[in-house]
């Protein structure tokens, strides 16, 4: 079996990528499975899609953790620890990026484990051939090549099929056609080692003692919703309190919805600008008007 | 018949259009949105012919679906998680009223903390609402399930209303190869709904869900629903036998897999029974002499069948997807209780708790299960509360969760 896990960002075709992948392997014998994993849906943020791809019924489901495969449409994710792009990488795995960079600079910038990193630059083909940036059926094409999972045929009518079911024109479909077959005949098969279970490391089962609250019980206390994000650089206008206005009345105080006005031991309101989103409704609620705004240039 | 890439939310959508359903009242929920999302389409492409209407809630949604089936037709709906939940008094209410129809409902566990992956707290929240319950492994079963369920809900002996249970995102979002039968056959197995008995017809009015006060009505009707229930074992039976002779496939109450010489059961029931079948094969391979016994109808509950292939093995661990806080599995519950009055039942029945919020089970974890029941074969005392699958680096993973949320 072999496992495919692509990354990318909302919006520029990795799911449709899997699809086609999954698709084409289908319409040559295969048995499948494919599936996208995305939390909020919205345009730019990470995004994930899974293939399974074998000769024997998948006896597997949900998230691939130990790919044979790691397919990135968008070479920015690297860089953000959040996307875990990296996780589950092996010595002997195949790790394909779609950059303009060359495979030893991506095996060196990141330290990368001796796996195979093969690159292309499959935006600028796609966007050459087809106008947009919509890397879907050039990224899958790069992998069916690379997998040798499916012949040109297979992929051309995954193609078709795919992009038809998003409703796009038939006109757009041939180009990326066109870009796709551009892409498979760049790339090369690869002999690849799937992944095998290894019960060595095998982890521990604990048992999971009992906490009082506020550890056992899922509520959040910090402002910003985490002590690692902070929501101080959404802001637009900076709030500023003119102490020589202000009376000590602490509208602005129980008004803050983020919590990030609190009292000195003079009653006077404190501003705590590292989470402060720049919502300014203490600015509106202060009726001796001691609380002016300044554009907000950089935060830090 | 043709066969084609497909998650399990259009396998169930595929389901309702073959089964020619009339009407479908909707309210949208992740994950089960693309279920009426494909329908909706197939109607405006006219592909499909029946009624679609968008409803303010789960509540109406399901009260709609009961009374349309009351006036004769065939009525399909779905939901998921807090919308199953928010529709629950009139789970109850459509199936003391003996209406047959198809709800499926694309398990997501439930809030609070809110998730978006599944365990099966909200679908057993409604085990006790008198709904047959078939759950579902793959996107395949999810299409024929749907089919069977019109089969069994409208057959006298039963009439009651029927929920397909398949997972979030692991079947939902997921695509798998799906066989998709012909119409002319599914015509064959499942014809129009014959609405003889008491449908509301033009001048000739019926009432349903009556008030009886005194309790005496009350029981009889109650325990009339309970027999019904029962009757849908062997009536299941039947269908099941008529869907194999037309379509090929075989689904019994519960599904063995390498169950013949099994020494140890892992009793388990949903698309995670797919991983449970890998470990028993990667542990076979090691010379361990491990099943799976997968629950497929869980109401009603096939006690006959789950006790048969359950005696004399030496081990059984029942893993539950669900938590019933102070109780602890759900389904181990319903296992201990069938099996109590046969001498030779396992000296072992371990309660597991795994896959709550969708948490993956690895192999490493169904060995660990394995391991565990051997430890305590020879001992006297075992112990009823359950394991929770949880390892060393989930603690660690907690940990920083609640290190980030400032506690």
């Amino acid at each position: 079996m072999i496992r495919v896990r692509f990354h990318g960002r909302g919006g520029q075709g990795i799911k449709t990528a899997s699809r086609i992948l999954g698709t084409a392997a289908f319409l040559e014998g295969y048995y499948v499975q494919d599936a996208p994993l995305y939390g909020a849906e919205r345009r730019g943020a990470p995004i994930t899609a899974f293939d399974r791809i074998s000769k024997e019924p998948v006896l597997e489901r949900g998230i691939i953790t130990n790919p044979d495969i790691i397919a990135i449409g968008d070479e920015t994710l690297l860089n953000d620890a959040a996307a875990n792009v990296f996780q589950g990488i092996r010595k002997g795995g195949i790790f394909f990026v779609n950059t303009h960079y060359e495979a030893s600079h991506i095996l060196e910038r990141y330290c990368l484990p001796e796996c195979k990193v093969i690159v292309h630059d499959v935006t600028d083909i796609t966007i050459n051939t087809v106008g947009k940036a919509s890397v879907s059926a050039t990224l899958a094409a790069c992998i069916c090549r690379i997998t040798g999972t499916a012949g040109k045929e297979a992929l051309i009518n995954a193609i078709k099929k795919e992009l038809k079911s998003i409703e796009l024109k038939d006109e757009t479909i041939d180009k990326n056609i066109e870009a796709a077959i551009l892409c498979y005949d760049k790339m090369s098969e690869v002999p690849i080692e799937t992944y095998r279970f290894n019960p060595v490391s095998g982890p521990k089962i604990i048992a999971v003692k009992h906490y009082l609250p506020p550890k056992g019980v899922a509520v959040i206390y910090a402002k910003g919703n985490t002590k690692k994000r902070k929501t101080g650089n959404w802001r637009l206008f900076k709030p500023c309190i003119n102490y020589e206005r202000c009376v000590r009345c602490g509208i602005c105080f129980v008004s803050c919805p983020d919590g990030c006005i609190s009292l000195d031991t003079d009653n006077y309101p404190v501003i705590e600008y590292a989470n402060c989103k720049g919502c300014l409704i203490c600015y509106e609620e202060c009726s001796a008007k001691a609380i002016e705004t300044k554009r907000e240039v950089r935060t830090w | 018949m043709v066969r084609e890439m497909l998650t399990g939310n259009a396998s169930a959508a595929w389901g309702a259009r073959l089964a020619d359903v009339d009407y479908v009242p909707s309210f949208p929920i992740t994950p089960q949105t693309e279920i009426i999302e494909n329908i909706s389409s197939w109607i405006r492409d006219r592909e499909m012919n029946a009624k679609f209407v968008t409803m303010d809630s789960e509540h109406s949604m399901i009260t709609a679906a009961g009374t349309a089936a009351a006036t004769g037709a065939r009525v399909f709906t779905a939901t998921s998680s807090q919308g199953l939940l928010y529709g629950m008094e009139m789970l109850y209410t459509i199936s003391g009223w003996r209406v047959p129809l198809v709800l499926v409902n694309v398990a997501r566990a439930i809030s609070s903390p809110i998730t978006l992956e599944p365990d099966h707290n909200d679908i057993l929240a409604a085990r006790d609402s008198g709904w047959i319950q078939i759950h579902v492994e793959n996107c395949q079963e999810a299409l024929d399930a749907v089919l069977m369920g019109y089969k069994i809900s409208e057959d006298e002996r039963v009439f009651l209303p029927v929920i397909v249970n398949l997972d979030g995102f692991y079947l939902s979002f997921t695509r798998e190869p799906v066989e998709i039968p012909d119409q002319k056959d599914v015509k064959k197995f499942l014809p129009p709904f014959n609405r003889e008995n008491g449908y509301f017809r033009a001048s000739k009015p019926v009432s349903r869900g009556a008030a009886l006060l005194g309790g005496t009505g009350y029981s009889f009707f109650k325990y009339q629903m309970h027999l019904s229930a029962c009757n849908a074992i062997s009536v299941y039976k039947g269908v099941a036998k008529e869907f194999k002779a037309i379509f090929g496939r075989e689904y019994d109450t519960v599904e063995r897999y390498e169950m013949d010489d099994a020494e140890y059961v892992i009793v388990m029931s949903n698309s995670f029974a797919t991983k449970g079948k890998a470990a028993v094969h990667i542990m076979r391979e090691k010379g361990h002499k491990v099943g799976l016994l997968k629950l497929r109808l869980i109401r009603p509950f096939p006690a006959d069948d789950i006790i048969n292939e359950l005696l004399n093995r030496k081990g059984v661990a029942i893993i539950d997807q669900n938590i019933a806080p102070g109780s602890g599995g759900i389904l181990y519950n319903e296992v201990c209780g069938c099996l109590y009055h046969s001498k030779e039942r396992p000296n072992i029945l371990l309660s597991v708790i795994g896959g709550l919020g969708g948490k993956d089970i690895s192999q490493a974890e169904f060995e660990h299960i394995i391991d565990t029941i051997k430890k305590y074969h020879n001992k006297k005392k075992v112990p009823i509360k359950p394991i929770l699958l949880f390892t060393e680096e989930d603690m660690k993973v907690t940990n920083n969760i609640i290190d980030i949320a400032g506690i």
